[in-house]
Formats: structure tokens, C-alpha cells, sequence
């Protein structure tokens, strides 16, 4: 027998109550979770991005194509380690319903590149040894049940065949990211299968690369070399614009507007939610144990006993509620890194969210205790043993 | 004859009740000896429960003393107050005694977390305790498991197993039928003389009365009569 053991019977004493009160925090604290991490795993995405590349693609926008020609020139300039061609596939797979990320790139070069792709020696050299080879992120095989030596027949949509058939790639590789700003959800495949078909009439579609890639040499800095690229292809034939990989990003996540922002605001009125559910519940369990407050100090408990019971049992609440949402955050994060695919590339609950989780779990836990306990400090024991049912 | 165990000179509490005030006690004096056993008798409203509080030390005064065990108990404050509580003061109220959510072993334990006593010695104590009121086998039953009866058994228990020296009881038998609440009675009485403890228990019942050794009359606010 101790005060905990009274805490917990107290909690305990209207089971419903208590489920309901812990799993409101729980269902706000995995919104919280859940929702700071679209934020932490977007900003992740940008943060991490390389220093050492450079993208540059169409000044027009996104979704216009570069020349594939423009690899040579770009090739050439001062600071250029390597460039490589990337192109927007936009296949479906299977079925018009099915989609996922496809970029026809220039494979030698692509993991020289993109050192963050993980993959063996082996899978990498099939790959670049069959023209119509193809690799595909940990995630989408998952997604998917693909695995190597499995084809993979896509719908062109940017890109529809001559025959009418459906493209067929041949897996030969499943890579790991070992970074957040490559996400496990892309197919790779090679850029001359793609042109060749354009070229001999297979297939029909934009000429052309969406973006190029490129590493820089050691000592550059990226706005140097990005401005002698830009400024090579000023008077055409087309502009072109070229930003480090994390303006790119942030480019895209800034497409997103105000996300940030309102994600923001709907956490915080979940949060507002929950402190009101838990001081509403704090107080009815309160005027409930007057009396049995009144006997504590009877029997010679101080008189901040009661108080100091309050505080506990909303902080249990909040806690185990807490700790419900953050383990439901944390088991559900692979369903969701797979769900946003490339959308929110390497979905994660960071380290910080959970203590910013806790934190918040501790805060709403003493506000709740709080109202009670202030209540019951201004109320003589006397008072509370004569008002108390 | 000893110092009295507590002393009460020229006491008086009032309450304002919507602007009327009300005066509770009226330059009340009052001894109880130790190891005496004293019934307060009284017309509701008559301040009976208000002397409780006050011996306690649950409410102070508006004017005059309180000495209990050799402590002006209106002059002790906070923790004091309370620690000094839970070395001399049991409580036995009329009704709703015990903490609802805690068996009756829990409940007999409660006051003794507040001593030095180990785990074991508490419940060891708490147990002889509830041996002592003929309850040894409902300590795991929750008060609402108990009858009325039981129930103040187990809120006696409680009170003694601190070994206070004075018992206040506040209508101990008012809830209670014939049966029981001779029990009860009965179970004070033997606290008396046995263990020598100092009773103070305020009652309407006649026969509860006659059980105790002195009996208080009380009327607006002032000792109506005494009989021993
Ligand atoms: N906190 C309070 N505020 C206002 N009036 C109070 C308060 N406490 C007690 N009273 C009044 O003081 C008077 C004495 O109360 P007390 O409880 O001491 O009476 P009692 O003799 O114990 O009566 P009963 O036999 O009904 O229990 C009553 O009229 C009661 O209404
Ligand atoms: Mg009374």
C-alpha cells in the first residue's frame, strides 16, 4: 500500500472514463506525431540533400524538358565533375491506378553520383549491363512483391508505345537509402532505352531530359557553378535554372504553400483538444473525491496531499495516453513511409518528435492536475468533508 | 485527578449563513480527562460536529483556547498540524468513513504510511487492527462490500491502528441498527478500558449514552447539563 497504489485505483475507478481520457490523449498525440513528421521528414528531404551537387533544369518550369543535348556543353563548364541525364517517366504499372516514380537516367553515372543508393557490386552491374534493366527502392519491392529477376510492365502515359504494348523492364537490383534525401521509392532505368525507342519510332513522346544532375568538382561552390550554367544558356536555344539539390527540394516542398503552417495549426488545436478533455475529466473525478480528500487530512496527511494526487493521476492519463499515440506513431511509419512514397520521401518519426511528444504529455498532464489541485488547495478539509458526498 | 487530555476556555464559533450570522458556540469550556470516555449529546445544529472539527484541529476558533495533549492546536499550522493530527487524532465520522476505491486492509493502512513503520510491519499492524474489531476476514472487500456496520468497524480500525491518543467519533452507531451498533459501542467501550484511550463521541442515541462514562448536554452553544 502506497499513495501510487490510490493513484491508480483512483484512475481506475471508472474504467470508461479512464479509456476514454487516454485514448483521446492518444489519437492527439499520434496526430502530433504523425503530422511534425510530414513536417521533420520534408525538411529532412531538404536538410540533407548534398552540398557537393547541383540541379539544373528548364527556367520555364518543371514539367518542360531540357534538350538531351545539352549534356556535352554543361559537360564542359568550369567546376563539372560529371552530369547526367534524368527524365519523368510518369508510367503506370499495370494499371492506370497504379503509380509510382520512374526516372530514365544515365545509369553509369548515377551512382557515382548518388553515393547514397546502396546496392551491391553485382546488382549494379547487371543493371548496367541490360539495356532494359532496371532497379527499384526497398520500399516499392515491398509495396509491390517485386524482387529481382521479376519484370516489370508499365503503362506509358508521357511516353505511350507504338504498339500499344505495355514497356517491360527487367529488375536486377533492389537499393537501400542510406539518406532521407533519397527516398526507396523510384524506379531507376536507362535513359538510352528510352531515347532509342523515341529515335527509332516505338514509342512516341517529349525528347529530352527533365533535369540534369550534377556533381561538382572539389572547391567549387555550387552558386558559382549554377550561375556560369545559366548563364551559358541565357540567350537559349532554352533557359535553363539551376539550384543546389536543397533549393530543389525546398522548391518542391515550398509547391506544397503553407502546409507547414497549417499542419501547425491542426496539431495545435488537437493539443488545445485534449488539455480541455483532460482538465474535464480531472474536474468530475475531482468533485467526486472530496470526501475521501477530506479523510486523507483527517488521518493527517498534509494538506497538499490532495493536490499532489490530482497532479499525478492527470499526468498518468496524459502519460499513458502519450504513450499509446507515440507507440502507434512509431509502429505505423513504415505503412505510411510506403503509403506517401515519394510524395513525402522517407517518412520518419524523429527522435525529437517523441520528446516533444513527452514534453507536451507532461505539460497537459500538470495543466489537468492543475485545476483540481488549485481547487483543492484554497478548500479547507472541513469544507471538503462537509461538502463531499 | 489528572490535567485534562483536552481543554476547551471560553470557545465560541459562529458562521455567517446569508449575512445572518450564526453563532455555533458561545464561550463554550469544556475538559475531557484522559482515558475518559465522553458522549456529546445535543439538538442538531447544536455544534456538536463543530467541537470535533475544532479538537482536531480540522477548524479553529473565533475566540478562546483549545489545548489538546499540552498543544494549543489553534497555533499549530500546516504540516505541523497535520503531522501532530496523525500521532494524536483518530477520526471516526458518521457516514462515508473510508476511501471508496481501497479494500479494507488498504484503508486501515493508509495512516500508517504517514509513520516510520516498513511494508511488513504496516500491514502486520493494519491487520492486528482489523483482528481487533472482529474483521480479520474482510480485509480485501471493498467498503461497498461491507454493511454499515462493518464499515465503521473498519473506520475504528483505522483510527486505533495509529494508536492515537484521543478517539474522536462523530455518531459512530447514527447509521447503524441495533446489532451493530451495539458492536460498536461495545468495541469503543473495551477501547477504554483496555487500552485507555480518550473518547470523545458525539451521538443522538440514548443508548450510546449510557455506554460512555459522562455525558454532555449541548444546547445553543453552551453546556446544558452533565451527567456522569
Ligand atoms: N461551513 C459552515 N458554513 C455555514 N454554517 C455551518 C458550517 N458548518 C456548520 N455550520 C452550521 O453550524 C451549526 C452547527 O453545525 P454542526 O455540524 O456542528 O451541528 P451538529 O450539532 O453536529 O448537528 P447534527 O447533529 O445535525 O450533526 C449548524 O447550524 C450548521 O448549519
Ligand atoms: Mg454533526
Amino acid at each position: 500500500m502506497n499513495l501510487g497504489r490510490l493513484v491508480r485505483r483512483h484512475a481506475w475507478s471508472h474504467p470508461v472514463r479512464a479509456a476514454l481520457t487516454v485514448g483521446a490523449v492518444a489519437v492527439a498525440i499520434f496526430l502530433f506525431c504523425f503530422l511534425r513528421s510530414i513536417v521533420t521528414s520534408l525538411d529532412a528531404a531538404v536538410s540533407q540533400s548534398a552540398s557537393n551537387r547541383i540541379i539544373t533544369a528548364s527556367a520555364v518550369s518543371l514539367f518542360q524538358s531540357l534538350p538531351s543535348a545539352y549534356k556535352g556543353a554543361i559537360g564542359a563548364i568550369d567546376g563539372v565533375d560529371s552530369v547526367s541525364r534524368m527524365a519523368w517517366f510518369g508510367g503506370r504499372y499495370k494499371s492506370e491506378e497504379n503509380f509510382f516514380a520512374q526516372f530514365a537516367c544515365d545509369a553509369e553515372i548515377l551512382f557515382e553520383q548518388y553515393p547514397e543508393l546502396l546496392l551491391s557490386d553485382e546488382q549494379k552491374k547487371a543493371f548496367i549491363d541490360d539495356k532494359r534493366g532496371a532497379i527499384i527502392g526497398i520500399g516499392l519491392a515491398e509495396k509491390w512483391g517485386l524482387k529481382v529477376g521479376d519484370t516489370v510492365p508499365l503503362i506509358g502515359t508521357i511516353y505511350p508505345r507504338a504498339d500499344l504494348r505495355m514497356w517491360e523492364f527487367n529488375i536486377h537490383g533492389i537499393y537501400r537509402s542510406a539518406r532521407a534525401n533519397v527516398d526507396e521509392m523510384t524506379m531507376y532505368f536507362h535513359f538510352h532505352y528510352l531515347d532509342e525507342s523515341l529515335e527509332r519510332g516505338e514509342a512516341m513522346g517529349p525528347r529530352g531530359t527533365s533535369v540534369y544532375l550534377i556533381r561538382l568538382e572539389d572547391g567549387y561552390r555550387g552558386e558559382d557553378v549554377a550561375y556560369a550554367i545559366d548563364a551559358y544558356y541565357e540567350g537559349g536555344p532554352q533557359r535553363t535554372r539551376t539550384q543546389s539539390e536543397a533549393a530543389f527540394q525546398a522548391d518542391f516542398v515550398n509547391m506544397l504553400g503553407n502546409l507547414p503552417t497549417f499542419l501547425g495549426m491542426i496539431g495545435a488545436a488537437v493539443l488545445i483538444a485534449i488539455v480541455f478533455g483532460i482538465v474535464n475529466t480531472m474536474t468530475i473525478a475531482a468533485r467526486e473525491r472530496l470526501r475521501s480528500m477530506g479523510i486523507l487530512q483527517a488521518l493527517g496527511f498534509s494538506t497538499s496531499v490532495p493536490a499532489r494526487l490530482y497532479l499525478m493521476e492527470s499526468c498518468a492519463f496524459a502519460l499513458s495516453g502519450g504513450l499509446v499515440g507515440a507507440g502507434i506513431a512509431y509502429f505505423t511509419q513504415d505503412t505510411f513511409r510506403k503509403l506517401f512514397g515519394t510524395q513525402i520521401p522517407v517518412f520518419t518519426v524523429e527522435t525529437d518528435t517523441y520528446l516533444w511528444a513527452a514534453v507536451i504529455c507532461v505539460v497537459t498532464g500538470l495543466i489537468g492536475g492543475a485545476v483540481p489541485a488549485w481547487r483543492a488547495a484554497r478548500m479547507r478539509a472541513v469544507d471538503q468533508l462537509r461538502r463531499g458526498i | 485527578m489528572s490535567e485534562p487530555v483536552i481543554r476547551l476556555r471560553g470557545v465560541s464559533k459562529a458562521y455567517r449563513k446569508g449575512g445572518e450570522e450564526l453563532q455555533v458556540l458561545d464561550r463554550l469550556d469544556m475538559d475531557v480527562e484522559e482515558g475518559e470516555f465522553l458522549a456529546l449529546m445535543g439538538p442538531s445544529g447544536s455544534g456538536k460536529s463543530t467541537i470535533l472539527n475544532l479538537i482536531g484541529g480540522l477548524d479553529d476558533p473565533d475566540e478562546g483556547t483549545i489545548e489538546v495533549v499540552g498543544e494549543n492546536v489553534s497555533q499549530l499550522g500546516g504540516d505541523r498540524l497535520s503531522a501532530w493530527r496523525a500521532r494524536h487524532i483518530g477520526y471516526v465520522f458518521q457516514a462515508f468513513n473510508l476511501i471508496p476505491v481501497l479494500t479494507a486492509l488498504e484503508n486501515v493502512e493508509l495512516p500508517l504510511l504517514l509513520t516510520p513503520l516498513s511494508k511488513t510491519q504496516r500491514r502486520e499492524q493494519a491487520e492486528y487492527a482489523l483482528q481487533i474489531v472482529g474483521l480479520g476476514d474482510r480485509m480485501d472487500h471493498r467498503p461497498k462490500q461491507l454493511s454499515g456496520g462493518q464499515e465503521q468497524r473498519v473506520a475504528i480500525a483505522r483510527a486505533i491502528a495509529m494508536d492515537p491518543t484521543i478517539l474522536l467519533c462523530d455518531e459512530p452507531t447514527g447509521d447503524l441498527d441495533r446489532d451493530s451498533a451495539d458492536q460498536v459501542l461495545d468495541l469503543l467501550q473495551r477501547l477504554t478500558s483496555e487500552y485507555r484511550k480518550t473518547i470523545v463521541m458525539v451521538t443522538h442515541d440514548l443508548k450510546a449514552g449510557e455506554t460512555a462514562s459522562r455525558v454532555l448536554h449541548l444546547d445553543k452553544g453552551v453546556v446544558e447539563s452533565q451527567t456522569a
